[in-house]
């Protein structure tokens, strides 16, 4: 890789040696493979994101199809030309069931994830500012709750709900903030300990500027990307649920009661109203996810200097 | 006068860093506090600064007996220390530009308004040019960066001054240059000075008088580095 | 050792043609690299220029090139060190021509990191790189270790043996180079022990994937073989990085550097932060490694630790290496004849404690001319101009060479 010649420019007269004669300096660049698969997957998860993003935003305004158009005499039909992904049980266009429920869990799992990294990054934050007998409570508490299994505590909450769109969003958003609070906690921790928040102190600053100025500030990258890889999970909680029958009702499209609904038809050999939601479900996330893997390696401080002064 | 009678300190109740350790700067002096490294010397600058609770001992600033430290320090008390660490790159929050880093303080304090011009003075004073102030800190070098540090420590007008090692990491030029830096603004303020280190030439060069560890606390044979 | 560096003593011809750099062009000429007498110490000393590899005038190229059959003369003629006069008729163990790397920044921005540096570092010998932080003393070592980022460029090569580091692929670096050609001791060793692991471990598996011993009654004892070798207290090695001082930390990884027993160390700032008799105990035990066939390549900023260690010394300004002189004539009389190393001498407390005025440049906007000269008062209308490196300083205003060189005073 190192010895690559780069760029018909860059042979520049650089120096001249004691005769007075210029001589030209060929610059050979250093680690260009990395680079470039590197970039390759911020542009294909990004790629697919920008796809998915456009087809939940545009589709059910432009497209002027009804997703719930009952046609009996097309049910389970299998891919075609006039269904790409084949029809439901009940002769309901696939492809738009799809997108339609992609649209909601979505919605489900953004707010989700957002409304937990919130909740986590208050109360991670708080733990970790405050210190003391405020962090041991707080730590405690959050312990507990990790105790009992995410999807139990998600079942008990929506059964305190009518069935709909928001208890799950608000089941998901409850059990999910833990892991951002520990994370927010520890991040908070290890930078309250630097000299550059002794140096604020000294400067007279209060307790809540250091927080917002000098703690929150360098614990969102880690907030924000916990944010990111949360809206696959809390995407997949929601199918969880549905497919349990516990999340939405069965009429709203969702990724998980589309998946749900098409149990009986798979056994009957009909494999497209499974796996074409089962693929909405998995692709998206996995481009979510190759997004925040790149973030990741964004915010590793080890990269930020690449002058190395 | 910055006193600090009997303090014991550290971050383990069982085994303190700094034992029974004694030490006055008279106004307009400068000390200079010579020790190996790890012998618990930045642990002693850091309760100077009020900026660490000792465990036992007393810290009197100006006649002030010292109640609470860090964050329940009464404001003026706490910036009456400027404080000047090791390692700038630590010492400087990664998001701020420096110019953002040296008013900081003036932020903080609620002098806002006075913040542009007294970053530009300052600035001229440590040298940096205007082209440095728009950068943030991993864009500079290390000892730009101490620069913006000092620049900082002295914003608020300190009366005291604590420089931990703060020139360990620098090189000859620059070390001179902040140590310049530091001895104009006490010319012109007639601040104290307690400058730690383990470098006895240059705090024989700097200080009024120099004092090793040994002598400052009865402990520091029994606390190996 | 499956992957041993070529024996140090090659044949003077071979050594001629394998050192002489394709790119590099302060020295166009295929030429021998110095081999170290004392007779051709002399000589240099007598023809009074072309101290250093960067410095070669056409007059020295051309008498060197005269005497060399006879004297195995010094093409570069760099001064030969004192511990150098003992390693007669060797090559060096890093020749460095033209070396420049460069980091390109979005926006087409370009940081001249470091510019055309040329020097050898003989067996025997130890060189010390000094200049203030940010110069690009660090880069240059990573640019030998083959550790840049992806968006650095280099140009000019740097000879290891016959081996340019520039141009080797990072699989050659990571399997016969790091480790075990160059031995790295690292800026701070608390950091670069694994926290988790006691020394022996980390010793042992250096051992393992340097030598492929498997063995565990053999890897033990050449475990303890090498903490010998450091000084590292044999009943310490069981402790973990954060049980031991900063001294001891420092030996460890001396111990885990010298593993490889590469004919070239690289301390890369190895005193920073260490209280002044750690730094002279550090820099004392990298001295005790430099011997017959190792040389030491130390980069630092401490004045004190380099006129303790170095037998030669290499300033470096803004990029560029502006002095290289004998250690005794660079900290004692003469002096610097640079004026930014006499600066930067006058700078010590314990001499004047001066500053030298004003900043150094970026390195993403140099000047067209000497670097320094917006802070130097020798400076004239002539220093807008690069200086041509005659002799060891680059300089157009260098202080006058004293009459007798100190090589005579000792010689």
């Amino acid at each position: 890789m190192a010895d690559t010649t780069v760029g018909k420019t860059d042979t520049t007269v650089a120096k001249t040696d004691t005769a007075g004669r210029a001589a030209p300096t060929v610059w050979r660049a250093h680690g260009t493979a990395r680079r470039s698969t590197h970039t390759l997957r911020l542009r294909v998860s990004a790629a697919l994101v920008a796809v998915t993003a456009l087809a939940v935003l545009l589709v059910p305004p432009l497209v002027q199809l009804d997703q719930q158009t009952v046609d009996l005499a097309a049910k389970l039909l299998p891919p075609s030309w006039a269904h790409p992904f084949g029809t439901d049980d009940v002769g309901r266009d696939l492809l738009l069931r799809c997108v339609y429920g992609l649209r909601v869990s979505l919605l489900v799992g953004v707010v989700a994830a957002l409304t937990a990294t919130v909740i986590g990054t208050a109360v991670g934050a708080a733990a970790g500012a405050l210190g003391g007998w405020a962090d041991r409570l707080i730590m405690r508490l959050v312990d507990t709750l990790s105790s009992v299994p995410h999807l139990l505590l998600g079942i008990f909450i929506i059964a305190m709900f009518r069935p709909g769109v928001w208890p799950v969003v608000v089941s998901v958003a409850l059990t999910h903030w833990l892991s951002t609070a520990r994370i927010v906690r520890a991040e908070v921790l290890s930078l309250r300990s630097r000299p550059y928040i002794d140096a604020a102190v000294s400067g007279g600053a209060s307790r809540w500027r250091v927080t917002v100025r000098h703690l929150l500030p360098g614990v969102l990258p880690q907030a924000g990307l916990a944010a990111v890889l949360m809206v696959p999970h809390a995407m997949w909680h929601e199918s969880a649920l549905s497919f349990l029958g516990l999340g939405l009702p069965a009429h709203t499209a969702s990724l998980g009661t589309l998946i749900q609904g098409a149990r009986g038809s798979l056994l009957a050999g009909q494999w497209w109203p499974t796996l074409f939601p089962g693929l909405f479900l998995i692709i998206p996330t996995l481009a979510i996810a190759g997004l925040a893997g790149v973030w990741r390696e964004r915010i590793n401080p080890r990269r930020r200097s690449e002058l190395m002064l | 006068m910055l006193e600090l009678h009997a303090i014991t300190a550290g971050y383990d109740r069982r085994a303190p860093v700094v034992r029974d350790a004694s030490l006055t700067v008279t106004p307009g002096e400068a000390v200079g506090l010579l020790g190996p490294s790890g012998c618990g010397k930045s642990t002693l600058a850091r309760v100077a600064a009020l900026l660490h609770r000792p465990a036992s001992g007393t810290v009197v600033l100006d006649g002030t007996s010292v109640r609470h430290y860090r964050h329940r320090a009464p404001r003026a008390q706490r910036t009456a220390v400027g404080v000047v660490f090791q390692q700038p790159r630590l010492s400087a929050d990664p998001r701020l530009r420096l110019s953002d880093l040296i008013a900081e303080p003036l932020r903080a304090t609620g002098r806002r308004a006075s913040a542009p011009a007294r970053v530009a003075e300052l600035a001229d004073t440590v040298g940096l040019t205007p082209d440095l102030l728009t950068r943030r800190p991993h864009e500079v070098s290390d000892g730009q960066l101490q620069r913006a540090c000092l620049a900082r420590a002295l914003v608020l007008r300190p009366r005291w001054l604590i420089c931990d090692e703060m020139t360990a990491m620098l090189d000859a030029s620059t070390t001179a240059a902040l140590v310049r830096v530091v001895e104009d603004y006490r010319t012109a303020t007639g601040a104290g000075l307690l400058a730690v280190g383990h470098d006895q030439t240059l705090l024989d060069r700097w200080c009024d008088r120099t004092v090793h560890w040994d002598t400052v606390t009865s402990a520091a044979r029994k606390t190996p580095a | 050792m499956t992957e041993r560096p070529p024996a140090p003593v090659p044949a003077p011809a071979e050594t001629g043609a394998v050192t002489a750099p394709p790119p590099a062009p302060a020295a166009g000429a295929a030429k021998t690299e110095p081999a170290k007498t004392e007779a051709a110490k002399t000589e240099a000393a007598k023809t009074g220029a072309a101290k250093t590899g960067a410095a070669m005038t056409e007059a020295a190229k051309t008498e060197a090139a005269k005497t060399e059959a006879v004297k195995a003369g010094p093409a570069t003629a760099l001064p030969a060190p004192p511990a150098g006069a003992g390693a007669a008729g060797r090559a060096p163990v890093l020749s460095v021509r033209g070396l420049s790397v460069r980091f390109l920044l979005p926006g087409g921005r370009r940081i001249a990191a470091v510019t055309d540096a040329h020097f050898d570092v003989a067996p025997g010998e130890c060189l010390a790189l000094i200049g203030e932080s940010g110069c690009g003393k660090s880069v240059l070592a990573s640019a030998l270790l083959g550790l840049l980022p992806a968006n650095a460029q280099t140009a000019g090569s740097a000879h290891l043996g016959d081996l340019d580091l520039l141009t080797a692929g990072e699989r050659t670096l990571a399997r016969t180079v790091r480790g075990r050609r160059i031995g790295l001791i690292p800026q701070s060793p608390a950091a670069h022990l694994t926290p988790v692991r006691t020394i022996r471990s980390q010793t042992e598996e250096t051992v393992a994937q340097l030598t492929g011993e498997r063995n565990r009654s053999a890897l033990r004892t050449a475990a303890e073989q090498a903490a010998r070798r450091a000084e590292f207290p044999l009943d310490h090695l069981d402790r973990h990085p954060h049980e031991l001082s900063g001294g001891l930390a420092q030996r460890a990884a001396t111990a885990l550097a010298l593993i490889g027993d590469a004919p070239l160390l690289l301390a890369d700032e190895p005193t920073t932060g260490l209280d002044r008799d750690l730094v002279d105990r550090t820099v004392d035990e990298l001295r005790r490694h430099v011997d017959a066939d190792r040389a030491l390549l130390i980069i630092t900023h401490d004045l004190a630790a380099a006129e303790r260690v170095a037998d030669r010394v290499a300033v470096m300004y803004a990029g560029r290496i502006v002095e290289l002189s004998e250690a005794d004539a660079f900290f004692g009389a003469p002096g610097p004849r640079h004026p930014y190393s006499r600066g930067l001498l006058e700078a010590l407390p314990d001499r004047s404690f001066t500053p030298i005025p004003g900043l150094p440049p970026e390195l993403g906007d140099l000047p067209d001319g000497c670097a320094f000269a917006p802070r130097c008062d020798r400076a004239t209308g002539l220093c807008a101009t690069l200086p041509p490196v005659t002799g060891p300083v680059a300089c157009h205003h260098p202080v006058p060479a004293p009459a007798r060189t100190p090589e005579d005073v000792r010689a």
